[in-house]
């Protein structure tokens, strides 16, 4: 019974607006006349109950995993925790991923926005097939992303092989773990931006075109500021998760220390070696990196959203 | 309303393409192309600190002497199937060292190799070292030997053979240690006592990492009750103060290391400097270097003599008891190990 009914009175939380507490009203009132929301007046004990349960449940599943990482990276001391963290190869490694995350990141938010403009704006022949296609890389596993990159550029891959004669190579580059960002994440920013497209008034667009602005003005104006929230949301999602990935370049990258080796192969290599500290150092790096992203993240789309 | 937007998106924008070009000047240099000669390696997982600590510090002093040029030298460590397979897949490896002389031939077999390996000194076995068991401060399961891994509840790691060298040399070291006993007791070696040991022993395997690295990183982490590895593993851990005991099994196999050039990915100018580090590999510097790192020198006896934290073998054996790789690999890890113990329900 104690969770039979929702804590409607957490949902309703007092609020300055005044719409807000008339709905409180409404619900007093009822409250005295319909007994099952009784709670909903006064100290609801589902309330401390609810929140106690989740933080409790969070604990084993992500909180202390995360503590462990910090126990683990600094209990040889502060000074061998920044020996760690400024170990050349280290520093490489964590350069070479937020580097070639971002190259990834422009590449999705520039490819986002233009596909959900066609696949919202243009109804065609296939259009699903292609809405579908891009949402795909999200459920294939990341290691058949770096199989699937390879086969293709590889240097005995389909492309690779006609390539290769010709002295470019892709794989085992810092381009290829591009590559790999670019296909791993590659429906995020599109799947963030494409809502908003979908729902966006169009009637702005045809004033702007009626006091006649160009098509280009009209989007540079008019339709761009108004995705600013969704591109700039797409673009840290797009960025956190390239930032992290790990399956598909350790395929493609070659896994070279201070060449081809990003900030999640270094701490794999460490942690392979035995040297834990050095792992967690990086760890620690990339867990409060991500942290900083989804607090930026989760802040500036209310402040960019208003207009 | 119009001025206000238009700032808005251009301070917006303006930001966004400070950020590209703000990211497009820190693209990566990797410190390892910044000019001079440069080699790539990559090498089976143990090989790492010998490697790093001491062989390449020690060539890149020789070459500077003798010819006046910087050598700088980027590698990868993996299980040693592992990094064949990356071999073969194209990553610009020039030279592998490898834990068992089948990757090599398989280098060979698809033309990444031309250099026949055998015809460098001692047929291209850089180090060896013996197989051991690795257990826990003072042997609470009472471990003295392969059979003893069968033992009701003893949790035992092993490498994965399908990516670690290390793991074929480790069944390799119980099948044939089992043989090699049988033989001094019977005048025969008892094939079927072999596998029934081998079955039971992997009945207790309760994980198996990729590498024999990561193996021991697994263990060290305090889980298992014991590992079957390479000897240089369990001294590497005394020396960092990890109580442990090295059990030395009566009988048990030398694993042999080949280096191989991958002539595919070696270009014209870089043949010497290549060739020169390869042959270094078995002048007495690097011997000595080896024996620090507690592998056994091929070339010089004296020096494996003189290391006194090397354990005795009663019985050792080589991969010539199973009459080479070519014979080891099709007869033991795939018949026995493959077909009879680990896909046997």
């Amino acid at each position: 019974m104690m969770f039979g009914v929702p804590p409607l009175g957490g949902l309703f939380k007092p609020d300055k607006k005044p719409r807000l507490k008339a709905v409180l009203q409404t619900n007093y009132d009822m409250s005295s006349i319909v007994p099952t929301m009784r709670h909903v007046r006064g100290f609801d004990v589902a309330r401390p109950l609810s929140i106690g349960m989740l933080v409790f449940m969070m604990l084993p599943l992500v909180f202390l995993p995360l503590l462990s990482i910090f126990i683990f990276g600094t209990n040889k001391g502060l000074a061998s925790f920044w020996s760690a963290l400024t170990a050349a190869e280290a520093i490489f490694a964590l350069k070479l991923s937020l580097v070639t995350s971002f190259w990834a990141t422009v590449f999705n938010v520039v490819f986002g926005l233009f596909a959900a403009y066609v696949l919202s704006r243009y109804n065609f022949w296939g259009r699903n097939a292609l809405i579908v296609t891009i949402s795909l890389p999200t459920a294939i596993p990341t290691a058949v992303a770096g199989v699937a990159l390879l086969m293709l550029w590889g240097p005995y891959g389909m492309l690779g092989r006609l390539l290769r004669p010709h002295g470019i190579e892709v794989m085992f580059t810092a381009g290829a773990i591009v590559l790999a960002n670019i296909f791993v994440t590659f429906p995020l920013a599109f799947g963030v931006i494409k809502p908003v497209f979908d729902t966006m008034s169009r009637s702005l667009e045809e004033a702007s075109a009626t006091i006649g602005a160009t098509r280009w003005q009209t989007f540079w104006h008019v339709t761009l500021p108004s995705l600013r929230g969704a591109i700039v949301s797409g673009a840290l999602l797009t960025f956190a998760r390239a930032v992290g990935e790990f399956g598909s370049t350790i395929m493609v990258s070659g896994n070279l220390a201070g060449r081809t080796q990003t900030a999640p192969l270094y701490i794999f290599a460490k942690f392979n070696e035995g040297q834990i500290e050095a792992a967690n150092a990086i760890a620690i790096v990339l867990a409060l990196f991500s942290f900083l992203i989804f607090s930026v993240l989760f802040f500036a789309r209310d402040w960019l959203d208003v207009d | 309303m119009r001025t206000r937007t238009f700032n808005r998106s251009f301070a917006f924008f303006a930001t966004l393409t400070a950020l590209i070009l703000a990211g497009s000047s820190c693209l990566p240099k990797p410190p390892s192309e910044s000019g001079g000669l440069s080699i790539t390696l990559y090498g089976f997982s143990i090989m790492k600190e010998a490697l790093e600590k001491s062989i390449y510090p020690g060539f890149v002093a020789k070459w500077k002497q003798e010819h006046g040029q910087d050598v700088r030298f980027t590698s990868s460590f993996a299980g040693s199937e592992t990094i064949t397979n990356q071999i073969l897949q194209g990553v610009p490896a020039e030279v592998a060292i490898l834990s068992i002389d089948r990757d090599a031939q398989r280098l060979k077999d698809n033309g990444f190799v031309t250099t026949d390996w055998h015809t460098f000194p001692y047929q291209g076995i850089i180090n060896k070292t013996p197989f051991v068991i690795l257990v826990k401060g003072a042997n609470p399961k009472g471990i003295h030997d392969f059979p003893d891994l069968a033992k009701p509840g003893v949790k035992l790691i092993h490498p994965d053979p399908v990516s670690s060298g290390g793991a074929q040399w480790s069944v390799l070291a119980i099948y044939g240690s089992e043989l090699k006993k049988s033989e001094a007791q019977h005048g025969e070696p008892d094939q079927a006592h072999a596998l029934q040991t081998l079955q039971a022993i992997w009945k207790n395997v309760f994980v198996t990492p990729s590498s024999a690295r990561e193996a021991r990183t697994t263990f060290e982490l305090g889980n298992g009750d014991a590992l079957v590895t390479y000897e240089l593993e369990g001294l590497l851990m005394k020396e960092s103060g990890k109580p442990l005991e090295i059990i030395m099994p009566r009988a048990t196999i030398f694993s042999e290391h080949p280096v191989v050039v991958i002539d595919r990915n070696v270009p014209a100018a870089k043949r010497a400097v290549v060739d020169a580090f390869v042959q270094y590999l078995w002048s007495d510097d690097a011997q000595a270097a080896f024996v620090k790192h507690h592998f056994y020198s091929v070339t010089n006896s004296a020096l494996n003599e003189a290391n006194k934290e090397f354990g005795h073998i009663e019985m050792p054996f080589t991969i010539e008891y199973f009459g080479g790789w070519q014979r080891a690999y099709p007869e033991v890890i795939e018949q026995i190990f493959k077909n009879q113990v680990r896909d046997r329900k």
